[in-house]
């Protein structure tokens, strides 16, 4: 019992994780039915960023050990902000160089440009930061919290807290603000938006600036429990983009959902027989995507004859 | 290439190929000559389905385990012989790309990628973790090596024999995909919809280019196994996946000459750059990025573009006549004038609230033009749909020509006698004017899948009699001159007129014309009233959906009237325009009856 409860609560901090980057995932395929299969690779950046910033905060140089003394809440904040600033400009120039020339195009010719933007920025990052992991302990500190039995990080409920922030003020903008109702009019026609006067590049361009500092919060967010490595982008990545797809990839809610599901699963997967943890995943998104191709909250797509 | 020039090339091609290996003396070089054959392989299988029938797959480095590990196993575990595990392994690859693909072709775009890339890591994962009989990391040693005799193939021998492999392979896809079969799946690849309604199966189709790609990526996979006597999951990769599709989008997808080059160079690039292998993938990812911006049609189009400026006369097409005979149906699919043809009972059809079909009744009689006339949303459309099979109706049967039709799809009827063509336009746009027509002629070619991969003479015979038929009805139509073109570039009124030309390549009994007027100008509207009448005396039925009501009047014999999906006048021409309700259905009524208020506040605003 007291194992389930354990498996649980990692299992939402880990789909807090997914249901960010998955959300990144929406928010450009609802703009511009793209989106950047390089993702995992602004997870790593977004890690290392954030680390080095917080490394040289502590006058430490861009590689060094952190101490738990080290990381004041204050850095790993000002190590948000440097992940702001830097994965929003990767964004912008993921959208120029990677997806406004295939934008629209027949074919794959995204998926493959996305793919190689994203392999430029791991060797970047390789080149700069080596293949060995950075540690970077928790701003919270390690110190287990016993909640029923169950012992939890301090750094996973930052993860869950965070992110269901994010999200919750995500959904507002969208459903509240001016600028929300914008990015909905460009979702649905960007036609008929234009003609509204909406600055649909603009849009598009903000749509790939939160979608790019989302999967860098979710690197400094994971960090401190994975540790940060040049090659952990993939895997995390991958599954982000199956949770928006089983959640609904045009859906925000059915992402958000996809991705807690997928982080409760692997981790009581992962109870039972750690091996099978992503052998099932991926079994179950081939047959979830069999039984209901749109995903469980994704809308039908019918074409007109 | 022309036949001309494939037939002095090859040879010559060949000859180099395997002379090769004999000039190379250092094993480096030989490895790598060997890798691009293994990988050209890969990716002129894959070519099938990502370049020609038009499906992404990000995993086929799982069917290249596929087969890699089949040919371990078989041999090390099970001590089979090694030519009979290669073959195998082939076998076993093609049953996974069975597995892949019927999921597969139930989603589309970014679904399907992460379908693929879901069996691609399950494949790796398995490869990883079921140590007990996959090795995992540790792997499995002394796969059988392919041998002749006692000793196995030096690597010289493995050079030869892939470079054998290759051109078998090139040659067997160069048939396949010059004739019906490359068609079909380059028509599933633009217009699945139109596919169906010319009697191709998407269905079939996909899951035939999936299994095609798993053969020989699972050969692929074999060969690397054996050749190094060793395999394990380090082999597999998404990174391996994603190399096989940059081959043939690098090289250029739906050329069958894509993957050749792509293999080479990128191969080739790989090869030398390993000594820098941050340099190395530095370049890999430069080239995802900017290759296809520079190069959409890949390095093939590239040097396709080049080569037609220099060589025109090698890239010309086979000259179309000037004459040819008059297009005939065969006397056997004639059927008996003024019998009744099809036949709808109750047909209806909702979508959440609005019903574009409710309870229609039609009866049409072979030999006359009927035409379905209605205002803006008054379910025309939706009708052809049903009737053609493309959406099926809640309720309701329909019977053609004696056999029921209600529950069959839009392939299956095409093949029943019941061809189509489209309001939005919908032809094979990067396919010549011939090639459109020819796919039409797909149901009555009836060679199957090995004599067009061998090329047999059957095979091209039917090539050839399908060509001059094409040609005929192209001249029926007035597109003759056309034929070469290619069908996106027509101008819109012949691009409608092409639309009904590959209809009737399908020989319909009953033909459907959605909309065949739509922005045709009042020349080409008195052209089609021609074409209609001269289909009409070819004893082909017709039914048309039309705005045109002098065109509706110059060519019906009978005319049904819908109204918010349901039928609410039918008869002769000038019974229809003399029936108020039709007046009132399409000029409102002149006096505000209380019950016709009731009704337009009863009627969905979004029909």
């Amino acid at each position: 019992m007291e194992a389930i409860l354990q498996a649980v609560l990692s299992g939402l901090a880990l789909g807090g994780i997914y249901a960010l980057v998955a959300l990144g995932f929406n928010i450009t395929n609802n703009t511009t039915k793209t989106l950047n299969f390089g993702q995992g690779e602004f997870l790593v950046a977004g890690a290392f960023v954030g680390v080095t910033l917080v490394l040289v905060l502590s006058g430490k140089g861009h590689v060094g050990v952190l101490q738990p003394e080290d990381v004041t809440l204050v850095k790993y904040l000002t190590g948000l902000v440097g992940i702001i600033a830097v994965l929003g400009t990767l964004g912008v120039f993921l959208y120029y160089t990677a997806v406004k020339p295939f934008v629209g195009a027949a074919g794959l010719a995204w998926v493959m440009s996305t793919i190689g933007f994203g392999i430029i920025i791991q060797n970047t990052a390789l080149g700069i930061w080596g293949p060995a992991p950075l540690a970077i302990p928790s701003p919270l500190g390690n110190e287990v919290i016993r909640i029923g039995g169950a012992g939890i990080l301090p750094q996973e409920i930052l993860i869950f807290a965070v992110s269901v922030l994010v999200m919750v003020a995500l959904d507002l903008v969208l459903l509240r603000t001016k600028i929300g109702k914008a990015v909905r009019a460009v979702a649905h026609n960007k036609n008929a938006a234009a003609l509204m006067g909406i600055n649909v590049p603009a849009i598009v361009i903000l749509a790939f600036v939160v979608s790019s500092c989302l999967a860098g919060l979710g690197g400094l967010l994971v960090a401190p429990i994975t540790t940060a490595s040049v090659f952990m982008g993939l895997t995390l990545a991958l599954k982000a983009f199956s949770a928006a797809i089983i959640g609904g990839l045009d859906n925000p809610r059915g992402c958000i959902l996809g991705g807690f599901m997928l982080g409760l699963i692997e981790s009581l997967i992962g109870l039972w027989h750690a091996e099978l943890r992503e052998i099932s995943i991926f079994v179950l998104i081939i047959v979830v995507l069999v039984v209901k191709p749109e995903g469980l909250l994704g809308r039908k797509i019918v074409e007109k004859v | 290439m022309g036949r001309n020039a494939h037939l002095y090339a090859f040879p010559v091609a060949a000859v180099l190929l395997l002379g090769l290996p004999f000039a190379i003396g250092n094993e480096f070089y030989l490895k790598v000559m060997f890798l691009v054959g293994v990988y050209y392989l890969a990716a002129a299988g894959l070519n099938v389905l990502v370049g020609y029938a038009g499906q992404k797959s990000l995993g086929h480095a799982g069917l290249y385990a596929a087969g890699a590990y089949t040919a371990a196993l078989l041999t090390a575990k099970l001590g089979w012989n090694p030519w009979l595990a290669f073959f195998a392994s082939g076998v076993v690859a093609g049953v996974f790309g069975i597995v892949i693909a019927l999921p597969s072709l139930r989603v589309k775009g970014p679904s399907l990628a992460m379908v693929t890339i879901g069996f691609g890591i399950v494949m790796e994962k398995i490869a990883t973790e079921w140590t007990d009989v996959f090795g995992g990391q540790a792997g499995i040693h002394s796969v059988g090596s392919l041998r002749f005799g006692a000793d196995p193939f030096a690597m010289r021998d493995w050079v030869l024999f892939v470079v054998v492999l290759c051109l078998i392979s090139h040659l067997l896809m160069r048939s396949l995909l010059a004739g019906k079969y490359g068609r079909a799946f380059l028509a599933v690849h633009t217009a699945e919809v139109a596919a169906e309604s010319v009697g191709v199966s998407v269905y079939r189709f996909k899951v035939l280019a999936f299994i095609v790609s798993a053969v020989f990526c699972g050969f692929a996979g074999a060969l690397v196994a054996q050749q190094n006597q060793y395999i394990n999951s380090d082999f597999v990769t998404f990174g391996l996946s994603i190399f096989f599709l940059l081959i043939v989008l690098f090289g250029g997808g739906g050329s069958i000459y894509g993957p050749l080059l792509g293999a080479i160079v990128l191969t080739l690039m790989d090869a030398f750059l390993a000594r820098w292998p941050h340099l190395q993938h530095f370049v890999y990812g430069a080239l995802l990025l900017f290759a296809l911006y520079a190069m959409p049609d890949g390095l093939v189009g590239a040097v396709r573009g080049i080569g037609r400026k220099i060589f025109p006369g090698l890239y010309r097409r086979p000259p179309v006549p000037t004459a040819v005979a008059e297009w005939q149906l065969q006397r056997s699919e004639q059927l008996h004038a003024d019998a009744p043809l099809l036949e709808a009972k109750g047909l209806y059809k909702a979508y959440g609230g609005v019903v574009p079909t409710n309870n229609v009744d039609i009866r049409i009689r072979t030999g006359h033009v009927h035409s379905l006339i209605g205002p803006n949303g008054a379910g025309k459309t939706t009708l052809l749909n049903i009737l053609s099979g493309i959406v099926p109706p809640d309720r309701g049967n329909i019977v053609f020509n004696g056999v029921d039709t209600t529950e069959l799809i839009s392939n299956h009827i095409c093949r029943l006698g019941i061809g189509r063509t489209f309001q939005n336009l919908k032809l094979f746009t990067d396919m010549t004017v011939l090639d459109n027509v020819m796919v039409g002629l797909h149901p009555h070619m009836d060679v199957g899948f090995w004599p067009c991969m061998l090329g047999t003479r059957s095979a091209s015979r039917q090539e050839q009699e399908g060509r001059e038929e094409a040609l005929r009805i192209l001249d029926f139509l007035g597109l003759l001159a056309k034929a070469n073109d290619i069908a996106g570039g027509l101008p819109y009124g012949l691009q409608r007129r092409l639309e009904i030309a590959r209809a009737l390549a399908t020989h319909p009994k009953l033909l459907l014309l959605d909309e065949p007027a739509a922005g045709l100008n009042p020349q080409e509207t008195h052209e089609l009233i021609e074409v209609i009448a001269r289909i009409r005396t070819k004893g082909i039925t017709v039914l048309l959906i039309e705005h045109h009501m002098d065109l509706v009047m110059a060519v019906s014999d009978h005319v049904f009237v819908l109204d918010y999906g349901a039928k609410i006048a039918e008869g002769a021409p000038a019974q229809v325009q003399a029936n108020p309700r039709v007046i009132a259905a399409y000029l409102g009524e002149e006096v505000a009856e209380p019950d016709a208020a009731t009704v337009v506040q009863a009627r969905p605003a979004a029909a």
